[in-house]
């Protein structure tokens, strides 16, 4: 099974994205199924809005979105039962952008939220690249913090942090590397020292064009990675909740 | 015509091939296009390198059939010595461009003797490429406060700010004098930035030749793909380079 690792659902901004439209470019990639998590806004407040918005989505379409959560770590306890209420609705990932949220990637403030996330085997997806706040070695302190715990590198520390990216991912067993904006050409090589089960493919539609990425990806990996790096990877970490 | 106005030769297509261009414009022509701007890659991480590796671009210009534009560098940090690096490059080996890494290559914007080479530069008539979208010394706006100080100078973001500094890379084109290379940022910041932005100073490029890897076919293909104005496209891959080193 093909499965986008993260596509965000909605408009706003850069976003223009609906769910006819991802399922078309879905259709279109021959790509069954996409994790689908809100616009930025809504990653940085009023998360209950962005979160409800993407869950509606992915019940009206169970067999093809994923629906992924996200809470500002700074609503504390709110943003706490924020993410056990849409956990509860069915969201299957929780996704934290330490830039639009505020605060540094290794931050005791995510703490509660990680504890809670690792009880209900949740993995995190936490979107680096942003200088200073989202870097690779500070998802390593989380992962080595959080043993239990998946931790998904969105965008392989991209672009700045590129040159960090393997030897934080292989300093910890529990990190996984997503692929949009690494792109194909220096995503793959990681593959070969990583190991090509760390990796995942995402598109982050619609900043990149689905259809597009997935093109190019497939060009670039090796036919023998194929399935693991598109679908089966990120299948893997999502069952261990249940099944999809 | 298409020209990649961001590509590096980097040491290890000196250790395959000496001076011999050949396999590295292999690349370009996979993928059809005809020119590219070319920076070293020695001469962005080695000081002692610097010279050596300005002299070794020139001769692999020679051997380009045309192809290809060298930028040289020069390091602010020895001071003097570096503006006549400069006068090296533009007089003796005819260089049109200069290129500056000051994240890697660890100098501050605000250098004193960096703001005498970019006061040369726009003497010569040569405009200045930089990394950006990185800090602490090359975000666009530390560009753009450079383009306000030397208004006669061309400044050109070699990274458009790449994929997180976008924005303020638009805020920074509103500088006449600062130009921007699209080579980093998603597709839809394409979009936006040719919606927003000057097109007369806006560029393409693909930051191949650091290694082998072939970044120009996913970097073409972003160009290619996103929604623009196709004579716009045309404007940016074909004339815009021209344009920028007055040689339309």
């Amino acid at each position: 099974m093909n499965i986008d690792a993260y596509c965000v659902l909605g408009t706003d901004r850069e976003y223009d994205l609906t769910a006819d439209g991802l399922l078309r470019a879905l259709d279109q990639a021959e790509v069954e199924r996409a994790v689908i998590a809100p616009v930025d806004r809504y990653l940085a407040v009023d998360n209950r809005i962005g979160n409800d918005f993407v869950l509606q989505a992915a019940a009206s379409q169970p067999r093809r979105f994923i629906p992924a959560c996200s809470v500002n770590p700074w609503y504390g306890s709110a943003a706490l039962a924020e993410m056990r209420l849409a956990v509860g609705a069915g969201a299957r990932l929780l996704v934290l952008h330490p830039m639009l949220q505020g605060f540094i990637a290794n931050d005791e403030l995510i703490w509660p939220l990680l504890d809670a996330a690792a009880a209900e085997k949740l993995p995190v997806y936490l979107h680096t690249g942003p200088p200073g706040n989202a870097s690779p070695w500070q998802v390593t302190d989380l992962a080595n913090r959080y043993p239990q715990l998946d931790l998904i590198m969105g965008h392989c520390g991209a672009t700045d942090y590129w040159n960090d990216v393997n030897e934080a991912t292989l300093a910890a067993s529990n990190i996984y590397l997503e692929s949009s904006l690494g792109r194909p050409f220096t995503f793959v090589p990681r593959l070969a020292i990583v190991g090509a089960e760390r990796g995942l493919m995402g598109s982050f539609a619609p900043v990149n064009a689905l259809a597009f990425e997935w093109e190019q990806m497939r060009l670039a990996l090796p036919p023998d990675i194929v399935p693991a790096v598109c679908g089966e990877n990120l299948r893997r970490l999502l069952e261990k909740r249940g099944p999809l | 015509m298409i020209v990649d106005c961001h590509t590096h030769w980097g040491s290890v297509w000196t250790e395959q091939d000496g001076d011999d261009p050949r396999n590295w414009l292999a690349v370009l022509d996979r993928h059809s296009v005809d020119k590219a701007f070319l920076f070293g890659y020695e001469n962005l991480h080695r000081l002692d390198h610097c010279r050596e590796d300005n002299d070794r671009l020139a001769r692999v210009v020679q051997h380009s059939g045309g192809r290809l534009i060298a930028f040289g560098s020069a390091w602010p940090q020895t001071g003097p010595a570096s503006l006549e690096e400069v006068r090296h490059c533009v007089q003796d080996l005819g260089f049109p461009a200069l290129k500056f890494h000051p994240w890697i290559q660890g100098f501050s914007t605000a250098d004193e003797t960096f703001g005498q080479i970019c006061g040369l530069a726009g003497e010569l008539g040569a405009p200045i490429l930089l990394h950006d979208g990185t800090p602490c010394y090359t975000m666009p706006e530390q560009i753009a406060g450079l383009a306000r100080r030397f208004p006669r100078t061309r400044f050109v973001l070699g990274h458009s700010g790449l994929l997180w500094s976008w924005r303020s890379a638009l805020e920074a084109a509103r500088q006449p004098n600062v130009w921007l290379c699209l080579c980093g940022p998603h597709m839809r910041a394409i979009e936006l930035i040719c919606h927003r932005a000057d097109p007369n100073r806006l560029l393409w490029g693909s930051d191949f030749g650091f290694g082998f890897a072939d970044s120009v076919r996913y970097r073409l293909a972003i160009i290619k793909q996103a929604n623009i104005d196709p004579a716009l496209r045309d404007q940016i891959l074909g004339i815009n380079p021209f344009r920028l080193l007055d040689l339309a």
